[in-house]
Formats: structure tokens, C-alpha cells, sequence
């Protein structure tokens, strides 16, 4: 229970931002997405299946709150959580460009995912969305890149408050 | 041997965890395409359970900025004297505070004066957050199934249409903007009286569809909706042509709408929950068309 709650009260936390918040932001092209950023943080620290649950959760509760009918988000966040778990071996999570650049490359690989979801279920109405993945996702991926190192720092404190024996944070070659 | 078949046995419980997850997902999706009812109760009550959250955060929001907004101003003051310095902090804050009751007040009796025009009765409600992601364009709002609104009912605002109510809590529900790309409107010309479809294209446009190809159309032109469907009542006004695009072969031509409601700065809207006889308009002959009961 100690291991679930506080992320996800942080993710409800930042679910709330997002959609009060950020969306003030006169341009919302650099809108970033702090719940993903949350999401490949807890691909780092936690297990599969605690992390899995979470993931889930958070997935769920944004399908909630968006115009998303079909509940994309619970499927795509797993799954950029276990993908993001796969390939944490191949990242030096200690400078600021591995950083920007993990979460970057999944913000856009979850993306592209969504589009091929919404392709599959809606193969007639999504091709507005293909030109909004270059004017609105890329830029958006770009500024959750750069604001990652930031949060990143935040959990990792987070983290030795919360579990001060067992040193659960991300460290060089995204060991635990 | 036992403790090689533990660490075998706990792998394949671990992938069959990420197996099991990622395929309740795929259910859930399955579910929500078939529009099955056991989702829709599961879905309305987690909303209504995390709505606080937003509503909390909008109110901070608003409090934070209303102070920003009447002390900003006083911090090059302060060398002043302390008499004027008084003096200038009371007339802003009333000041701020007149011209917020001010702008508030405008918009209310706009949407009263609006709502006693027409025809059909809504229930105004106020919008407490935006869309968690960027795919999608929808609103939450502090108004639910407890007030009377439905799926499916329409959202409008005095200069126009705003959108449809997508899913609903008990005191919660979710607005689906005409900007969304998964919302299509019904909608004529008001010139011409033409008929098109009207899809969302993300980012405050929209995409005017099955437009004749022999049909004149100019940007500039305002676009209403036809009131088929019965979603939306005749003649509510959704926006105005911006371009036209003529190329290509086929019998369609296609034109970018821009809504007349700025969807990126909405505080309130309209909720429309009786359906009601269409508002009169002319047809294409200058006649007028009856109403039918």
C-alpha cells in the first residue's frame, strides 16, 4: 500500500495540472504531459507488477477526463510502462540529453501508438490527427523532454523519503 | 532444483501479470466500442470520485491568480508613502474587483438574455477542467446526470455551438468539443443552404465535409446547424468559413471552419436538455419554413 498510494496520489496530482493548470498555457502545443513523465519514472524504480497496477490506474483515470472515448490511454500506458521497463537497460539516465531523450522517445512511440489504435478503430476520421501529430505531439513530446530532469530530481528525493533503506531511485544505467 | 523452478515459476507469473493487465485493457477498450452498460457505471463513479480533485485545483488557480492580479501591480509601490501606497492598494483591489464582478456580470446576463430568447430549456453550467491530453478536445463540467443531463445532449453558448455531452457522473460530466475529431455535425450554409457535415480537426478549426462540389461557397460564410439528428436545434450558428479548397477531381469539395466560440478560453456553457420544435429559418427561396410539432 506505501509503494502504491503516494505515486498515485502524485499522479492524480498531476492529472489535475494538466487539465486545469497546464491548459492555461496560452500555447498549448508545449502542453507537456507530467503524467508520462511520472509513468517512465515508475518504469525505473518500481517492479512490474505494482508499477503494471499503477500504470493501469493512471491510464484509466486519464481516459476519464478526456474526450477519449474508447479508453486508449489504459491500454497505451502499460504499455509504454513495460516497453520503457524492456529498454531501461540501453539508458544512462544520469545527464540531462539520456533524460530529455527517454522521455522524448516514449512520449512520441506512445504517439505513434495512439494513431495506430485510433487508425484501427477509426479508419475514416482520423486523418486530421496525423497532421496534428507533427504540429501539436512532437512539440508537446519536445517540452515533457526538457522539463523531465527536473521531476526526475523531485521523485528521486520523493523516493528516499519515502523508502530511506532500500534506495529506490534512478541511478547511472537505470539501476535501482 | 526448488529454487530454480521458484525463480521459473515466479517469470512466468510476472508475464502472465503484464499478459493478463494488458489484456484487461484490450476488454475494457472492446467494452467502451460496443457501448455496454457495466463500463458506464464503473466510469461515472470514478469520475465523480476524482472530480473534487479538478474542481479543487481550479479553485486554488483562480485564487492564486485573482490575488496575483491585485497585488502585482502594488510591488513597484512600495518606496511610496505609506498613506498613498494604502490608498492605491484599495482603489485597485476594488477596481480589480469591480471589473472581475464586472466581466462576470456581462457574461451572466448575456447567457440569461440568450436563454430567454430561446425555445428549448437549458442549465447553465460552469466548465472545471480541460482535457488531460492533447489528442482530444473535451471539457469537464460541474453539472451531471442529478441536473438532468444525458449523453448526447447539446452544449452551446450564445455565439454558437460548443459541443456534446460525451459521458456523465451523477454531478459530473464530460463535453466533447466540435473541435474534436471524433465530432461530426449536421449543418447548412446560411447563405446558400448548402448542406456539409462538420468535423472536428483539432486545434479550434474544423473540416466542412460532402460539400457539393457545384455548391457556392465563399469564406466568410457563416454555417449553422441543420437540426437533423435532433441533437442540436435548427439555426445555431457554428462558425465561419475561413477557406475553401476546390482542388482535386471527385464531387465534393472540402472548406476549414473557424468555431464562433473561442473553445481554448471557455468558463461557461449551456447545456441543452429539452428538445424542442426547430427554430424558424428561411430556405433557399426566401420563403419561410413552418414548424412542425
Amino acid at each position: 500500500m506505501r509503494r502504491i498510494f503516494p505515486p498515485l496520489l502524485v499522479g492524480i496530482l498531476f492529472l489535475s495540472i494538466q487539465c486545469t493548470l497546464l491548459a492555461l498555457f496560452p500555447v498549448q502545443r508545449i502542453r507537456p504531459d507530467l503524467v508520462l513523465i511520472l509513468i517512465l519514472y515508475l518504469s525505473f524504480s518500481y517492479p512490474p507488477v505494482s508499477g503494471g497496477i499503477l500504470t493501469f490506474i493512471m491510464g484509466y483515470l486519464m481516459d476519464l477526463f478526456s474526450g477519449n472515448s474508447l479508453g486508449l490511454y489504459t491500454f497505451t500506458r502499460p504499455c509504454i510502462f513495460y516497453g520503457a521497463q524492456f529498454f531501461k537497460r540501453y539508458f544512462y539516465l544520469e545527464s540531462f540529453s539520456s533524460q530529455f531523450l527517454f522521455v522524448s522517445i516514449f512520449s512520441l512511440v506512445e504517439g505513434l501508438l495512439i494513431l495506430l489504435l485510433l487508425t484501427a478503430f477509426h479508419p475514416h476520421s482520423v486523418h486530421n490527427l496525423y497532421l496534428l501529430f507533427f504540429t501539436s505531439f512532437i512539440p508537446q513530446s519536445f517540452f515533457s523532454g526538457l522539463i523531465t530532469p527536473m521531476f526526475f530530481s523531485l521523485f528521486n528525493t520523493g523516493l528516499r523519503y519515502l523508502f530511506p533503506q532500500t534506495g529506490m531511485e534512478v541511478r547511472e544505467g537505470g539501476q535501482i | 532444483m526448488r529454487i530454480r523452478s521458484f525463480f521459473i515459476s515466479r517469470r512466468y507469473t510476472v508475464s502472465g501479470f503484464i499478459i493478463a493487465l494488458l489484456l484487461s485493457a484490450l476488454v475494457l477498450m472492446s467494452l467502451r466500442v460496443k457501448h455496454r452498460r457495466g463500463v458506464e457505471f464503473f466510469d461515472a463513479f470514478l469520475m465523480e470520485l476524482f472530480s473534487p480533485f479538478q474542481s479543487g485545483s481550479t479553485f486554488v488557480i483562480k485564487t492564486i491568480r485573482k490575488g496575483f492580479q491585485q497585488y502585482f501591480f502594488l510591488v513597484n509601490l512600495q518606496r511610496e508613502n505609506a498613506f498613498l501606497k494604502k490608498q492605491i492598494s484599495d482603489l485597485q483591489q476594488k477596481n480589480h474587483q469591480l471589473h472581475e464582478t464586472s466581466l462576470a456580470y456581462g457574461r451572466l446576463k448575456q447567457l440569461l438574455h440568450f436563454r430567454e430568447e430561446i425555445s428549448f430549456s437549458v442549465i447553465a453550467a460552469e466548465v472545471i477542467g480541460q482535457d488531460s491530453s492533447s489528442w482530444f478536445k473535451s471539457v469537464t463540467i460541474n453539472r451531471g446526470e442529478r441536473d438532468g443531463i444525458q449523453k448526447g445532449m447539446a452544449a452551446i453558448l450564445p455565439e454558437g455551438v460548443v459541443g456534446q455531452i460525451l459521458k456523465t457522473a451523477p454531478t459530473h460530466s464530460t463535453v466533447l468539443l466540435i473541435t474534436d475529431y471524433n465530432s461530426d455535425i449536421d449543418s447548412i450554409v446560411q447563405r446558400t443552404r448548402a448542406k456539409a457535415i462538420i468535423e472536428g480537426m483539432g486545434e479550434n478549426r474544423c473540416l466542412m465535409k460532402y460539400l457539393l462540389r457545384s455548391e457556392e461557397v465563399i469564406p466568410g460564410d457563416i454555417v449553422i446547424t441543420s437540426g437533423l439528428g435532433g441533437k442540436f436545434p435548427k439555426g445555431l450558428v457554428i462558425g465561419e468559413v475561413k477557406t475553401v479548397d476546390r482542388k482535386g477531381h471527385g464531387i465534393f469539395q472540402y472548406a476549414e471552419l473557424v468555431p464562433r466560440v473561442d473553445l481554448t478560453k471557455l468558463e461557461e456553457v449551456l447545456v441543452i436538455t429539452e428538445a424542442s420544435p426547430p427554430l424558424p429559418v428561411e430556405n433557399e427561396k426566401g420563403k419561410k419554413v413552418k414548424n412542425k410539432k
